[in-house]
């Protein structure tokens, strides 16, 4: 009889510990979603607050807003085209650059690098990567851009562009793009290229710190057999390493560009805030986040609505970045045969 | 013959059983040294030509390390160092100047684990051959099939050479590994545990396959399996605490081993 009441009790405190542990777990599941659905909300927030604002500059300009590379707050009439072609073409720049050096500091720090080397590099990698962006940005307005304009810049519009100092037209200026790249005569070091030169220094400690931590996850017996197989470093690297971290790498170069586009600080101080259309790398310009950082103060009225429109065109340049990415990797992802 | 009476003038007697074929790899005197700790104490033996060799011995013993001398794979980490002779076809792989590109084309490896690369099973087994030769894509279709046919696979992946190999079960895979080693036409293959981390019938697979490929290859095969050694191996080696204890016929070492060590590990006394 005891031992019948003791089993009963021991049921019931066992039913009531699973009643529990279900509410508990409903419960939790519950935050969970809060927590992802907070996410949503704040990013869907941000498009439609960004578009609502910009409503009045989309409704007065309609298509031709995107296109059009007027910005006269005189007689209130603006264009996206300036902003928005220095965005990519800053972003652009800066991950030509940033994404050959990074891959060899990542290659040279996971495969060549002797082991005491490694970790205080990497640690100081890291460090770059925490540096505020108004650093860069300083250190690109004082130092690189004079340097710039007294070093590099001339020979580029000398040799390369199509308005030298001496008037004599360079061959690939005369018959490719080139010419029209780099061909400027401002004489300041602020210019397209300088702004994506200095994304491309804020960037690389980021992408390689990135691809570093991926590449250190590849197998050592996948990278022994393949060297079983005489492959060298460089071959190892390149058609074992890379492709078995391809998906992770170019999710890193993709976080980089995210933030090469979004950039603020450092662009602004660099790129020169000329709101005029120029196809040349070497003339200043401007960037979404550098226009709405430089004029968002004294707007109003459409100027204002229209800084809107451009934060929300950056929403969606971004998400075309994204999208690209995706598309990227599925083909990656085929040619594997997987 | 001439062989052994060079490995007579070594002490150690465990370098010469009588010999059962023309020696492929001589190996004398060999040393290792691993960040300083001293590995391999004086190896010598002599791997005979298109025979299964045998190495086995408790974990820490040097088998691994020994095999991966024989390809000279431990050279793509610092600090390690290897001291003696290791001659293959008349010439000292150790040598500073022995090409690595050419001793990885002659002796080839596979590895514990089955690790295809992240490519299609066609690709795995072209992989190699291309940085040694240059073949038209015809030639190269056909040598892949012959790899994959020497490696018991090609009936089980023709249809699908454009997959992934990463789709494969263990033991197929494991046996691409192979393919792959052969790809190149290698004249020695290693084996390093190539079955530890396969199911049986995935073994059995292997060993049959090892017991067709001895026909034209010298193969060496590090086992911690004492009946997978006494079952596919002419020769067994027993090495124990980084020394080469006793090295004689299959079938003599398993029934009436010469030294206390072998019996004691051979029986399961320790190991």
């Amino acid at each position: 009889m005891q031992a019948n009441v003791g089993a009963v009790a021991s049921t019931m405190v066992q039913e009531e510990r699973a009643h529990r542990d279900a509410r508990h777990d409903r419960l939790f599941s519950w935050l969970l979603k809060g927590c992802a659905l907070l996410v949503l909300a704040s990013l869907l927030g941000a498009a439609g607050a960004t578009l609502w604002g910009g409503r009045h500059a989309f409704g007065t300009f309609g298509w031709h807003f995107l296109f059009s590379s007027a910005w006269d707050p005189g007689s209130d009439t603006y264009g996206a085209l300036v902003p928005v072609y220095g965005t990519i073409a800053t972003s652009v720049i800066a991950l030509l650059i940033a994404v050959p050096i990074s891959f060899g500091v990542a290659l040279y720090l996971s495969e060549v690098a002797p082991t005491w080397l490694r970790t205080p590099v990497a640690s100081a990698i890291e460090l770059l990567a925490g540096i505020p962006s108004i650093i860069y940005g300083m250190w690109g307005l004082f130092i690189f851009a004079p340097f710039f304009a007294d070093h590099i810049k001339p020979w580029l519009t000398n040799y390369l562009g199509n308005k030298p100092d001496d008037g004599k037209l360079s061959w690939v200026a005369q018959h490719t793009f080139v010419g029209k790249l780099f061909g400027s005569d401002y004489p300041f070091g602020a210019s397209v290229l300088t702004a994506g030169i200095v994304l491309a220094v804020m960037i690389i400690p980021f992408i390689s710190s990135v691809m570093r931590e991926v590449f250190q996850t590849v197998p050592t017996r996948l990278k022994e057999s393949a060297y079983a197989l005489g492959s060298s470093t460089w071959e190892v690297s390149w058609d074992i390493v890379l492709p078995y971290t391809r998906s992770a790498v170019i999710g890193g170069i993709f976080l980089g560009l995210g933030r090469a586009l979004g950039e603020t600080m450092a662009v602004t101080f660099v790129l020169g805030n000329a709101m005029q259309f120029s196809a040349s790398i070497l003339d200043p310009g401007a960037s979404i986040a550098s226009t709405i950082a430089n004029q968002f103060s004294e707007a109003a009225g459409l100027q204002k609505s229209t800084l809107m429109a451009l934060a929300f065109l950056l929403f969606v340049v971004t998400f075309i970045v994204l999208l690209i990415a995706r598309w990227m990797l599925r083909q990656l992802a085929h040619k594997e045969g997987r | 013959m001439t062989e052994s009476a060079a490995a007579g003038i070594h002490p150690q007697s465990a370098a010469s059983p009588a010999p059962i074929a023309p020696t492929k790899i001589k190996v004398r005197d060999l040393h290792f040294y691993y960040n300083g700790f001293h590995a391999l104490k004086g190896i010598s033996m002599d791997i005979p030509e298109k025979k299964v060799t045998a190495i086995i011995g408790p974990s820490g013993c040097g088998k691994s390390t020994l095999l991966r001398i024989f390809n000279r794979i431990y050279a793509i980490y610092p600090k390690l160092e290897a001291k003696g002779e290791i001659v293959l076809d008349g010439e000292n792989i150790l040598d500073t100047g022995y090409s690595m590109n050419r001793l990885r084309s002659k002796v080839g490896m596979v590895f514990q684990k089955p690790v295809p690369f992240p490519m299609t099973i066609f690709e795995n087994v072209a992989y190699g051959i291309r940085h040694h030769e240059k073949l038209s894509r015809a030639d190269m279709d056909i040598r892949v099939e012959q790899a994959l046919r020497s490696a018991a696979l090609w009936d089980e992946v023709k249809d699908k050479l454009k997959q992934s190999a990463l789709g494969l079960s263990g033991g197929q895979q494991q046996r691409l590994c192979i393919a792959r080693g052969i790809a190149l036409k290698p004249e020695v293959l290693l084996l390093d545990e190539p079955t530890s981390a396969l199911d049986p019938i995935a073994t059995g697979r292997i060993e049959q396959l090892v017991e067709e490929l001895k026909n034209e290859y010298t193969i060496v095969i590090v086992t911690h399996n004492m009946q997978q050694a006494a079952r596919c191996s002419d020769l067994t080696a027993f090495m124990y605490l980084g020394e080469l204890i006793e090295f004689d016929r299959t079938e003599q070492i398993f029934t009436k081993p010469s030294k206390k060590q072998t019996e004691d590990y051979i029986t399961g006394r320790f190991g």
